[in-house]
């Protein structure tokens, strides 16, 4: 790292002036001030709207009708809500644990050890975090349905009473635990990167095993990490949509949202009110989890790895088991890329899909991919789709990270932004489209309708995911390296831009790709919130999950997923030029 | 705070003003351009299209088949008008035109979609227009109050899969769906006004309330399965791949595509068939009503209708014959009853089918 030598001297200075002066303190921050009146405007009149459905009935013109509490009502005392709720924690927490324990093995395997072919983990996440989550979802239906190659296998084997029934619960929390696998490798394998090794030689080196160093330094030095993954995978599961309706509802699994899809469908008139309600619960919940998260953040001292003393990560000889991990890490590829993808190509080279049979090898043809990408369909909106994810991107990670910054320095009414930046995290998609269609159409200037509206509302939405990236990596970087930039004279403006934003790089960028490869698979958000005449991918991905046949949509999958892995893959070594590691 | 809250109140009551006094005189004026019979209509539709230059339609029409080719074929006849369109579904299309119309903002000229119309016309938003291309429709088809024309069918039947259901065992009526064979075995489309409410609707429409209701507990016993989310074409798809033998109330003609490429699975007509339309409808407070009516008439004439057959869509005239590969599903052309159910009926009846799914199916 370019900066590590002004860092060590930076360092030096700040441990002289530590004697003699207190650390400083800011009465009143009139930055987090701005950046709360930020964050204010862009997130109080959708979380407005959500409290306002809530509460009152929808008239058909779209209107709030009259006062009520039937909502809240209706939430907590249906028949269903008991079975609802027990579902859901076990969803949630299985789900969180199956992404927990692939993603940081993969991310140790990757960053602390010898493992051969563990650098093309990155690319393999990145490849996966590409294919949209609903044909994530299908993908796995195909594999381990009914008629898929896994049923096959086994009752070619056991006989035609033998088979697994993936619409079940294990199927919900092994789909969408393998689902959040990219994600939480990459946010830990950040976290692990700037982690001190010396702690872990220092470990082995008085005898420990590799797998105490790694459970009692590791884990723990790799903790913020760790929460704010849980804290992230935790209420996805409990906001998720796809999955309990895909696979749960067929096989009468009711989660809390399936539960509040369910009951919402009293009344033609679209009405936001179950959802709001459900919303606004899981505000409150979030608060208190942040709340906590926040709390943990005071013992941050604890987990600052990055000192003024330099730090080189140093990777762990595994000698002789270094094939096992090797195979453990193909085994976990094969998961979370390969088998979705290869089921996903092999469907989108069929006239129809019924299963994995020999007859279906002689039925091969491009006429799905000739359907989809002939003229006019998605190339027109590649432009603005990359333009949606690249700004998008681009607008989250330095705000986030300055916010994050400021929240985890504990800044005067500083958490005040973490709260408010990770509030859109519980907005339902569709709730969120509407309560932006309702700002923008009612907006002086003329923004309706146009991309540079989806980008604002598509910044709020993936404001969250970048908050906690960003502040993890902040709670790494201990204080003393500002400290000392800011006895050295500089002013905070530039210890946040040459200190901390060059020490946050490596999250930042992870950051950056994931929110790019979020935020262009959206469909409610630019559906709503574009105008007529603006293209966006996702517009054609909805027609086909309307109205295509599925191996039209995984041929679109397929198109989409090899222009992700190019984007992402030209990105990956442009940073790597610039000696940045994702 | 309150600085930025007081522009944005200036800003909007100009705004309000500046769009109120002409938007009074406009409504007046559309009314009467979209409602105009007499024999210049339409060389004045066009001088008035010319000034305007464009129309917007929100649809909920495939973009690829169905809304670009109209677009291109409407273009082409009149090149002086630019067609834009935004595609959603039902219920995001009722959303978008509602905020449009609260803002005073109203983006859209015409309006298609099944369900949607009606959404429309209850919220008053709606007003009522003239086409004389409406002549070739049929009159079940057709407003009586004028708020809406038809633009395109949809009949419904059971998918079977034809490997797991041998042609004897095919049910045929649905009294042969409560055959303790298809337990567990046959599976619908819950959460759209299109799926299960309407599977209801339909045989309540037919049968009256108390045979309807009979039925419906006989074949609550035979533990449909709820598909969640995805189109009807998803679970046409779960069909062929041998997900589940039979799927309820899907489009007729969705098995018919897959069957001709090979796939196994075919669809079922049941006496009586339920029918929907798909309708227009042109909302107030409209920026282009000369072109709208224009638009209108085009998707309404035998070349619209023809563009819209071929991307299988059913045509409304009655002298434009459906797409031949599908149009072995046209219940009135292959002996069955068809019960069409009116936008008004589909949505009224919607609420209290989803209560019958509630009580005995969920």
């Amino acid at each position: 790292m370019a900066t590590e030598l002004d860092v060590t001297d930076a360092a030096e200075m700040a441990r002289q002036s530590a004697v003699r002066a207190k650390p400083r303190k800011l009465q009143f921050s009139p930055l987090v001030l701005l950046l709360c009146v930020i964050l204010a405007i862009l997130i109080i009149p959708p979380t407005f709207f959500l409290v306002d459905v809530s509460f009152h009935t929808t008239r058909p013109d779209g209107s709030m009708g009259d006062f009520t509490l039937g909502y809240y009502k209706a939430l907590f005392t249906g028949r269903f809500f008991l079975p609802a709720l027990i579902n859901t924690a076990i969803y949630a927490v299985g789900s969180a644990v199956v992404a927990l324990a692939l993603g940081v093995t993969q991310a140790v395997l990757v960053e602390r050890t010898n493992t051969p072919g563990r650098q093309y983990v990155v690319l393999g996440s990145i490849i996966a975090l590409g294919i949209p989550n609903i044909l994530h979802v299908v993908a796995w239906l195909l594999i381990l349905g009914r008629s898929g190659p896994v049923n096959a296998a086994l009752q070619h084997a056991f006989g035609s009473a033998v088979g697994i029934n993936v619409y079940s619960m294990w199927g919900m929390i092994v789909i969408e635990g393998v689902n959040f696998v990219p994600l939480t490798f990459l946010l830990m394998s950040s976290v692990l990167r700037a982690t001190d090794a010396s702690f872990e030689e220092a470990s082995m080196m008085s005898g420990a095993r590799p797998l105490t160093t790694f459970r009692s330094i590791t884990l723990r030095m790799g903790l913020p990490g760790i929460l704010a993954l849980l804290l992230l995978v935790f209420i996805r599961a409990f906001e998720s949509f796809e999955v309990p309706a895909l696979v749960g509802l067929a096989g009468n699994i009711n989660v809390l949202t399936t539960n509040v899809y369910q009951s919402s469908r009293g009344s033609v008139t679209p009405s936001y009110g179950d959802a709001g309600a459900y919303s606004i619960c899981l505000l409150i919940i979030i608060v208190a989890l942040l709340y906590l998260y926040g709390r943990l953040s005071r013992n941050a001292h604890k987990f600052q790895t990055i000192t003024g003393k330099g730090y080189r990560p140093r990777v762990i000889n595994l000698g002789g088991m270094k094939w096992g991990a090797s195979v453990a890490l193909l085994v976990m590829f094969m998961l979370v890329t390969g088998l979705p993808l290869l089921i996903l190509v092999f469907t989108s080279l069929q006239p129809f899909y019924d299963g994995v049979t020999p007859d279906a090898f002689g039925r091969f043809s491009f006429d799905n991919y000739r359907e989809v990408l002939g003229p006019g369909s998605f190339r027109d909106a590649i432009a603005n789709t990359l333009i949606l994810g690249a700004a998008t991107a681009t607008l989250v990670v330095p705000f986030t990270a300055l916010c994050a910054w400021l929240a985890a320095r504990r800044r005067p009414g500083a958490w005040l932004l973490d709260q408010l930046a990770s509030l859109p995290l519980v907005f339902p998609a569709i709730v969120m489209s509407v309560a932006f269609l309702y700002v923008f159409v009612n907006l002086p200037v003329p923004l309706y309708g146009t991309l540079l509206s989806v980008i604002i509302a598509s910044t709020v939405r993936y404001m969250p995911y970048g908050m906690r990236y960003a502040y993890a990596g902040v709670l790494q970087i201990h204080n003393e390296l500002e400290d000392a930039s800011m006895s050295a004279g500089a002013r905070r403006s530039s210890t946040f831009l040459r200190i901390v934003m060059p020490l946050l790089a490596t999250p930042m960028i992870s950051s950056w790709l994931l929110i790019f490869l979020l935020a262009v698979q959206t469909v409610s958000l630019p559906l709503m919130l574009v105008g007529p005449g603006t293209e966006i991918v996702a517009v054609s991905l909805f027609d086909l999950w309307q109205n295509g046949q599925v191996t039209e949509l995984a041929s679109m999958g397929i198109a989409w997923v090899c222009l992700m892995t190019v984007v992402s893959t030209t990105f990956y070594y442009v940073t790597r030029r610039y000696q940045l590691t994702i | 705070m309150q600085r930025t809250d007081l522009i944005g109140r200036i800003g909007i009551l100009a705004l309000a003003v500046s769009l109120i006094l002409p938007s009074v005189a406009r409504a007046q004026n559309a009314a009467d351009i979209i409602n105009y019979k007499g024999p210049d209509r339409q060389k004045r539709l066009e001088e008035g299209a010319k000034k305007e230059g464009q129309v917007v339609l929100y649809s909920a029409m495939i973009v690829n088949q169905a809304q670009r080719p109209i677009a291109a074929a409407f273009m082409k006849k009149y090149p002086f008008i630019k067609m834009t369109f935004w595609r959603g579904d039902s219920e995001d299309i009722a959303a978008k035109l509602a905020a449009e119309v609260r803002a005073n903002n109203v983006v859209a000229d015409v309006v298609e979609g099944t369900g949607v119309g009606e959404l429309i016309v209850q919220a008053k938003e709606a007003q009522p227009f003239y086409s004389p291309d409406l002549e070739g429709v049929a009159e079940k088809y057709r407003d009586p109050a004028g708020l809406w024309a038809p633009t395109r069918l949809s009949y419904y039947s059971i998918a079977y899969n034809t490997k797991l259901v041998p042609p004897n065992d095919v049910p045929k009526t649905y009294e042969d769906l409560l055959d303790t064979k298809w337990k567990g075995k046959l599976a619908w489309r819950i959460g759209s006004s299109s799926g299960t409410d309407l599977f209801l609707s339909n045989l309540r429409l037919a049968w009256g309330e108390e045979k309807a209701r009979a039925y419906f507990e006989k074949l609550a016993k035979q533990k449909i399965i709820n598909f969640g989310s995805g189109s009807a074409r998803t679970l046409v798809d779960r069909v062929v791949a041998g997900e589940y033998p039979i799927a309820l109330n899907i489009f007729a003609h969705h098995p018919l595509i897959s069957a001709a490429k090979g796939a196994p699975v075919n669809s079922q007509l049941m006496n009586p068939v339920a029918t929907t339309a798909a309708t227009m409808i042109i909302p107030k407070s409209l920026r282009h009503p000369h072109a709208a009516m224009l638009l209108i008439d085009f998707i309404l004439s035998k070349e619209g209708q023809q563009i819209l057959a071929q991307a299988n869509y059913f045509p409304v005239r009655s002298d434009v014959p459906p797409n031949p590969k599908v149009a072995k599903v046209v219940p009135e052309k292959n002996g069955y009853k068809e019960n069409f159910v009116g936008p008004d009926k589909l949505n009224s009846y919607t609420v209290s089918s989803e209560k019958i799914y509630q009580d005995l199916f969920r």
